[in-house]
This record gives structure tokens, C-alpha cells and sequence, in this order.
């Protein structure tokens, strides 16, 4: 069975991408799928304006979610900014290297549950190193500008699909906005035939 | 570079305090364990739109899933309601029929209307049920309503014939008078209660996406004290 592509838009700055990494990234055990990582800038830093009551309200939301899905969530540290930036610069890298899925889990689990600033060498070295990334190569993705014209080209393909938030999959030009629509896309998935089988030890 | 004060506090401290606090369950079950020494029930204020397709998923399952609970399900239509200013408001609306139609299967509900449906066009059921008594023939009326509006029809809204759903559910006439002050005044407790968007479940000191959060309205209630009946 030949693999699909599912891309994966995702902000270090959205608790609800937080939320959704872990189960995104293990969609291609279960599905033959190639998930496609693609973070993008955070919606505060394209110019879309969020409400307090927007952002209280989800921080109290996730908290719940959390709780549900069995996530550790606060203390936080808001990478608004330069650690947000810094983080989409280091991802692209670590797609260079296959540990993408280290690297954001290891950054987005930094900044929603132990309040690690990413905006610091010594905050973004420690999340590196727990995904087994060298930091001269990640310092140097900071002043990459061939990375950052992925970054930038990752958040006009959300734009493009007329889409403004995150976590966001797109399958087959079908698109699913949010974590707690992870279970529809893997119902898509089942209809397309795509669940793999499960083998068991003798 | 290290962090000013000020950035840390907006940075880290406030939002962890909000998240810590959040948490913070035991005045609400007091609260709850009281107004049931009183003799009051529960309350689940919904507020929903008409012309919003995931209100229609979120009302007709949350009638459902209260019955059997000790606890009112208080329907607050409103009309004018989002982010202010909100450059995707109408990308949102669009999304919402497909987000809607997928949520409906999850439960069995099958969404017949492609199209947004503008907020105008059904303003006076929003006027109509917001000028009523609360109550189970109101809830049956909005849950029919709402299932005719987005699981039975595709054309336009024909007024008439709501009329004589209201008639069959409440009997008389719809409330000829007040209706868009009611739901002006709705839309102002929406405000204060925070949510800024439909449909939105306010349950005791928590609110909640509804057509997101139907089970978790539910785990709320059940830690409330709430619980569903045999």
C-alpha cells in the first residue's frame, strides 16, 4: 500500500497544536500516511488580533483537554515572538534530519508544560538536546534564510487553503481544523482504506 | 537576553496562574451541593444562532443528553455575535458546514444545507424563541426548528411554515412583540459571561464550545453532582 500525504500545519504558539502532537505524529503507525510537518508563524504575528476572552478561554480549555488526553499542561511560557520564530527556524532543520517529531514535541512540550523560554539560547538548547539535536547546527538554522523562506512559505499554504487556525491536517484536499478533530480525519482515513494492520506477538 | 518583569509576567505568570486556577474546583461544587440544598436544579444556559449549523448539532444533542439530569437547559438565542472585526468571520461560517456535517455523523445527523444561511433570514425564530417562557416545549420547539433549518431543508426559510411548528410545539401564536429586545439582550449576558462565540454552553462559573465539548458538558455536570439519573 503506497503511502498518502497528510500535512500537518502547526503553531509552537497554539496550545491546541500542543495538544495535537502527539496523536499527529503517530498517525503513520497506525495509517500509511507520510505526516508532512508544516509550521507556520502564529496568528497574533500575522496581523489577526485575539481577543482576551479568546485567550483566557483557551487556556482554560486546553487545561481541561489536557487533563482528558493525560497531558501535562502549565506552567507555560508564551513564545510570542522571536521564541516562536526561533522554534520554526529549528524545526525545519530537524526535518533536514529526520527528528522533527523529537524536536516539536520535545519545544511545544517545553513551552506549554515546564515554562521554558525558547526565546533564549539556553531554553532552546535544552529542548534540543532532549531531541537529540546538536546545537551548532540549530544556532546556525536560526540565521538560515533558506529556512525561513520555508516558514514563510509553509504559512501562505494555510492562507492559501482559506484557513486562519491551528493545528490544521489537510487530506486529499480535505481539511481538519483542530485537535479534537483528529478522530473525523482518522475515520477519512479508515474510509480511504488507509489503516494498516495490526500485528501482534505470537 | 533576559526577561523584563513585566514580560514574564505576561509571558509566564499570568497565563500559568490562569491555567492553575482553572483547576480550582471546589468552590463551584459547593456552590452546586447549596443550590441543591435548596431545592434549585442545575442550569446549562446555551447560547446558539440559528443560522449556525454546529448551534443545530449542539442543541439537538444537548436536549438529549440532559434529559434524566436534574438540571435546566435554558436556550439563549442570539443574532450578533464573533470577534470583533474578524477578517475569517466569513471563511468561519463557511467551515462551519462542513465541521457541522462531520460532527453529525458522528451521532447519525445528516446536514441537507450546503450553503451558509444569512443570519437575517432566520432572525425572527431567534426573536421568537428568545420572547418565550423557558421550558421543555420551547427546547422541543428549537430542537424541530433547528433540525428543519439544517438536517431537513436546503431552500429558502419560509416563515409559515415555522409558524405552524410553533403552533404544533407551543400552541398559539409566535411572540408577536419583544422578540429583538430579548435577544439583544441576550447577546449583552453572552458578553458578560464571556463567550464570544456560538454555541457556547455556560455551566456554572465554566463555559464550553458545545457542539465541541458535548461530553465534556456532561463530566462537568456529573462533577457537580449532577449526574445523569437510572
Amino acid at each position: 500500500m503506497s503511502a498518502q500525504r497528510l500535512d500537518f500545519f502547526f503553531s509552537f504558539r497554539s496550545p491546541y497544536s500542543y495538544l495535537a502532537g502527539p496523536r499527529a505524529f503517530a498517525l503513520p503507525e497506525r495509517y500509511a500516511v507520510d505526516l508532512v510537518f508544516r509550521g507556520v508563524i502564529p496568528m497574533a504575528m500575522r496581523g489577526q488580533s485575539v481577543p482576551r476572552e479568546k485567550g483566557l478561554h483557551t487556556l482554560r480549555d486546553v487545561a481541561r483537554e489536557a487533563r482528558r488526553l493525560g497531558m501535562p499542561f502549565g506552567p507555560v511560557h508564551d513564545p510570542i515572538g522571536d521564541g516562536a520564530i526561533r522554534c520554526l527556524l529549528v524545526s525545519e532543520h530537524a526535518i533536514d534530519v529526520g527528528r522533527e517529531r523529537e524536536f516539536v514535541l520535545s519545544a511545544s512540550r517545553g513551552i506549554w508544560a515546564e515554562a521554558v523560554d525558547v526565546a533564549s539560547d539556553a531554553g532552546l538548547r535544552a529542548v534540543c538536546a532532549r531531541a537529540g539535536l546538536d546545537w551548532a547546527p540549530c544556532a546556525a538554522a536560526l540565521e538560515d534564510p533558506a529556512l525561513r523562506a520555508r516558514v514563510d512559505a509553509n504559512t501562505a499554504a494555510l492562507a492559501d487553503l482559506g484557513h486562519w487556525g491551528v493545528p490544521v491536517f489537510v487530506f486529499a484536499g480535505e481539511l481538519f481544523w483542530g485537535q479534537d478533530r483528529i478522530e473525523d480525519l482518522e475515520a477519512t482515513l479508515r474510509d480511504a482504506g488507509l489503516d494498516l494492520p495490526t500485528w501482534t506477538a505470537e | 537576553m533576559a526577561s523584563s518583569p513585566a514580560d514574564l509576567l505576561a509571558r509566564r505568570v499570568a497565563p500559568s496562574a490562569v491555567i492553575a486556577l482553572s483547576r480550582v474546583t471546589w468552590p463551584a461544587r459547593l456552590g452546586a451541593a447549596a443550590r441543591r440544598r435548596l431545592g434549585r436544579r442545575g442550569r446549562v444556559e446555551l447560547f446558539f444562532a440559528f443560522d449556525d449549523p454546529c448551534s443545530a448539532i449542539a442543541v439537538i444533542d444537548l436536549a438529549q443528553r440532559l434529559r434524566g439530569r436534574d438540571v435546566r437547559l435554558l436556550l439563549m438565542p442570539v443574532v450578533r455575535r464573533g470577534i470583533k472585526d474578524d477578517p475569517a468571520v466569513d471563511l468561519k461560517r463557511r467551515y462551519a458546514i462542513d465541521d457541522a456535517r462531520r460532527l453529525g455523523r458522528r451521532t447519525g445527523l445528516e446536514l441537507t444545507r450546503r450553503e451558509p444561511l444569512p443570519a437575517q433570514d432566520v432572525a425572527f425564530l431567534a426573536e421568537w424563541v428568545a420572547a418565550a417562557a423557558q421550558g421543555p416545549a420551547l427546547t422541543r420547539f428549537c430542537v424541530a426548528a433547528l433540525r428543519r433549518l439544517w438536517l431537513e431543508s436546503a431552500g429558502p426559510v419560509e416563515r409559515a411554515g415555522y409558524g405552524a411548528l410553533w403552533r404544533e410545539q407551543l400552541g398559539g401564536r409566535p411572540p408577536g412583540r419583544g422578540g429583538a429586545r430579548a435577544v439583544r439582550r441576550n447577546e449583552r449576558l453572552m458578553r458578560r459571561r464571556r463567550p464570544y462565540d456560538t454555541p457556547a454552553a455556560w455551566v456554572h462559573g465554566q463555559w464550553f464550545f458545545a457542539h465541541d465539548r458535548l461530553a465534556q458538558i456532561a463530566a462537568r455536570l456529573d462533577e457537580l453532582g449532577w449526574t445523569a439519573g437510572p
